[in-house]
């Protein structure tokens, strides 16, 4: 992937996620018991050889900077281009710029990038995937655009919302629209995927000059019936977070054995800042099952159905049950924990008990400390 | 450049530690995996990174592709540096031709130029085959403090283990008046950890006198320690409390490798003293239903079916249903099969265990190292 650059949108501010999101951009959110969402997208581009690799940072830029820094997890810190995090663009009436304003005030980037193609990704989807055959249909058969979707079924409505891609009844491409959740099976549009550089930057500039777009999806959308666009159908394990609840969902899916495969071992390992922490050491009293563990942790209590994060420490008589614990979590003696989220270095007191809803987990705020 | 702490340490990695069996047989030993994510040298590496130890050259010598893929530029440690940081210090050949490194000495010897270059005030000698963890500027302050030519680090002994060591006898002051190596009937108690503080000049004189004469066996313990005592130096000796093991066998490294599950004194939990290496990158571990995990320390991407008591795994293990492993060691990438039984072991990477299979029993006192050649007993 010399020839093209790895282009990450991310930093929409949101409050679908409770507290979660006070402290950190969405895409930094804890996974998996050691990585950020982040990772996924940075070891899918180091996975597939990207060297120029664009990180549009949003807004609370601090954890993303300490987290991702110049990339040296990912091998993306180098001498010729490497990684380069975009922070926020704030216009002069002090109001956020939406994406296309963002992607034109870095428009010299790209004019001056050796690079031809951009691969444009969206750091809230969780997935893995070897480009090659894709990028090499991409320039074969000449597409302005090769957009990425997935199949959904969606018969509860979890993906209202998302972007649609709109079909005729000779199965061509007509629009890019919103679901609204009136189908059971609908293609979910996942990415831009890879786009010709000349292409982004006539869709931004033009985009910006009639106003009639605010991102890049909607460009394309406005220009459909103008751009050679072609289609890459994701079959892939793919999950898109897009709230609290499928943040939940997904970090439990990981307790399944094939979708840890997948998620963990397939196309690439997964890559991400390691913290040298210690083995995890489980006492004479522990009691342990089926949950992820991550290290550094010192597990003395009952711990069931949970995904508990680097450095977490469990006292002897405490419960945890279908919760996620992230880093540096402490949880005293005979203290109770179901279905929750407990955010980093939270502490809960000896003795407290919480009990979130089956449906929705409570969410316990950074450094907190929970008292009786 | 002024600035810096003037100490460089020179760490003796080019043990081939033989005792160790099949666990150096493709390997030196300070890279020999240890405490279920290390390997042997990163104790003293993170020591002298914790102890803000610029300049480190680790001589290696024995069966070095490991250790150099592990050691790398020496990022994990800190020691990527645009000058000076970590320098892999091989044997080399010169217009007299090709030398191995012949003792302690002699290694340090051989590598005057690089010394030279980084013209350090003290030279601390590490050796990277010890487990513990010490902040060397204490050892730097007493040996600034008691104005010596070098300070040997020596930790108190059991009696009866005395005689296996290099034994000081000090005076009242911990000044040092004489050396035993491994004596029959010891003095004391103090022994050396080789450990060593030396002011440049002085170490650089005794090495080359050692270097010219024929009869030394080019050893720190045996000749060049008593030869600078003997010129009348004053010597030092700093006494250390902490956790410190020589893992020099199968039964030594079992034990050290247990020692994690007990309090020790090593806490490798400490975030201000953290022990570094080179990372794997995998993810958590996981417990299944049903798996019993009592007295434990496991690592990243292990998967646990079955029971584990008093053991370490490494990173990678898969603990089968119904398989039992008891006060054992488990290295990477290790498959324990359904219903096998696994105690008092040392099971070295990528070995599957078959089904069904037992190893020692629970009430046994022997040790048991398996690798692909099979099992012996330590």
């Amino acid at each position: 992937m010399q020839k093209c650059i790895g282009v990450i949108i991310g930093g929409k501010s949101s409050n679908q996620y409770g507290s979660l999101c006070e402290t950190r951009p969405a895409y930094m959110l804890p996974y998996g018991g050691r990585y950020r969402l982040i990772d996924f997208t940075l070891s899918n581009l180091a996975n597939n050889d990207f060297s120029n690799v664009i990180l549009y940072g949003g807004r609370n830029i601090r954890s993303t900077l300490d987290h991702v820094g110049n990339g040296a997890p990912w091998e993306l810190n180098r001498r010729r281009s490497g990684l380069v995090i975009f922070p926020a663009v704030v216009g002069p009436d002090g109001m956020n710029s939406n994406q296309l304003e963002t992607l034109n005030e870095t428009m010299t980037f790209y004019e001056e990038a050796k690079e031809d193609y951009l691969y444009v990704v969206d750091p809230m989807l969780i997935d893995k995937e070897d480009l090659t055959d894709t990028y090499d249909r991409f320039i074969e058969e000449d597409y302005d655009v090769l957009l990425f979707y997935t199949n959904k079924e969606d018969g509860l409505g979890k993906h209202i919302g998302e972007k649609k891609l709109i079909f005729n009844s000779q199965g061509e491409l007509v629009n890019i629209g919103t679901n609204l959740g009136t189908q059971e099976k609908f293609s979910l549009l996942t990415k831009v995927g890879f786009i010709k550089k000349e292409v982004f930057i006539n869709l931004v500039k033009s985009s910006i000059e009639k106003g009639d777009a605010k991102d890049l999806t909607e460009a394309i959308a406005n220009n459909c019936s103008r751009l050679k666009i072609g289609l890459h159908e994701e079959k892939e394990n793919v999950e898109i977070i897009r709230g609290l609840r499928s943040f939940y969902d997904s970090n439990m899916k990981l307790l399944e054995t094939q979708f840890y495969d997948d998620i963990f071992y397939k196309n690439g390992v997964l890559l991400t800042k390691s913290k040298d922490e210690p083995s995890t050491l489980y006492s004479d009293e522990s009691k342990v099952s089926n949950s992820l563990i991550a290290n550094g942790c010192i597990i003395e209590g009952q711990v069931e159905n949970s995904i508990i994060f680097r450095g977490v420490k469990i006292g002897k008589g405490a419960i945890i049950k279908n919760s996620i614990l992230f880093q540096k979590t402490e949880i005293e003696s005979d203290a109770v924990i179901i279905n929750t989220i407990t955010d980093k270095y939270v502490t809960v007191k000896s003795g407290v008990s919480i009990v979130g809803s089956q449906n929705l987990p409570y969410v316990i705020a950074k450094n907190l400390v929970v008292e009786k | 450049m002024r600035a810096r702490k003037r100490v460089v340490a020179m760490l003796l990695a080019g043990g081939q530690g033989s005792r160790l069996k099949g666990l150096t047989k493709k390997i030196a030993k300070p890279a020999v995996p240890f405490g279920g994510k290390y390997r042997i040298i990163d104790f003293a590496l993170s020591n002298a990174t914790n102890s803000d130890i610029r300049d480190i050259g680790v001589l290696t010598q024995y069966k070095p592709f490991l250790l150099n893929t592990h050691l790398g530029n020496g990022a994990a440690w800190d020691y990527d540096r645009n000058s000076g940081g970590l320098r892999v210090l091989p044997p080399f050949a010169t217009e007299e031709g090709g030398r191995w490194y012949e003792g302690t000495a002699n290694a340090i010897y051989e590598n005057i130029d690089f010394l030279d270059d980084l013209a350090p005030e003290y030279v601390l000698i590490l050796s990277g085959d010890h487990i513990y963890k010490m902040n060397y500027n204490e050892l730097l302050d007493y040996h600034k403090e008691k104005n010596s030519a070098c300070t040997i680090a020596v930790m108190e002994v059991p009696w009866e283990e005395a005689s296996r060591f290099g034994i000081l006898n000090t005076d009242k002051d911990n000044k040092i008046v004489e050396f035993d190596e491994k004596p029959e009937n010891p003095k004391n108690n103090l022994a050396s950890m080789g450990i060593y503080m030396f002011n440049w000049s002085t170490l650089r004189e005794f090495l080359i006198k050692d270097a010219e004469d024929k009869d030394s066996d080019h050893d720190f313990g045996k000749n060049v320690l008593p030869a600078i005592l003997n010129e009348g130096y004053d010597m030092y000796a700093w006494k250390f409390d902490g956790y410190w093991k020589d893992v020099g066998t199968v039964k030594s490294y079992w034990e050290a490798n247990l020692d994690l599950l007990n309090d020790n004194n090593l806490n490798l939990y400490d975030k201000k003293e953290r022990i570094f290496t080179k990372a794997k990158n995998l993810p958590p571990h996981f417990i299944a239903n049903g798996a019993v995990v009592k007295k434990a320390l496991i690592n990243e991407a292990c998967r646990v079916y079955g029971t584990v008591k008093n053991s370490v795994l490494f990173s990678s293990v898969i603990i089968e249903e119904g398989a039992e492993v008891v006060n054992s060691v488990i290295l990477s990438n290790v498959v324990i099969k359904k219903g096998a039984k696994v105690y008092n072991a040392v099971i070295n990477e990528d070995c599957i265990i078959d089904e069904k299979q037992e190893i020692g029993s629970p009430d046994d006192k022997n040790v048991y190292l398996v690798d692909d050649e099979g099992i012996c007993v330590d």
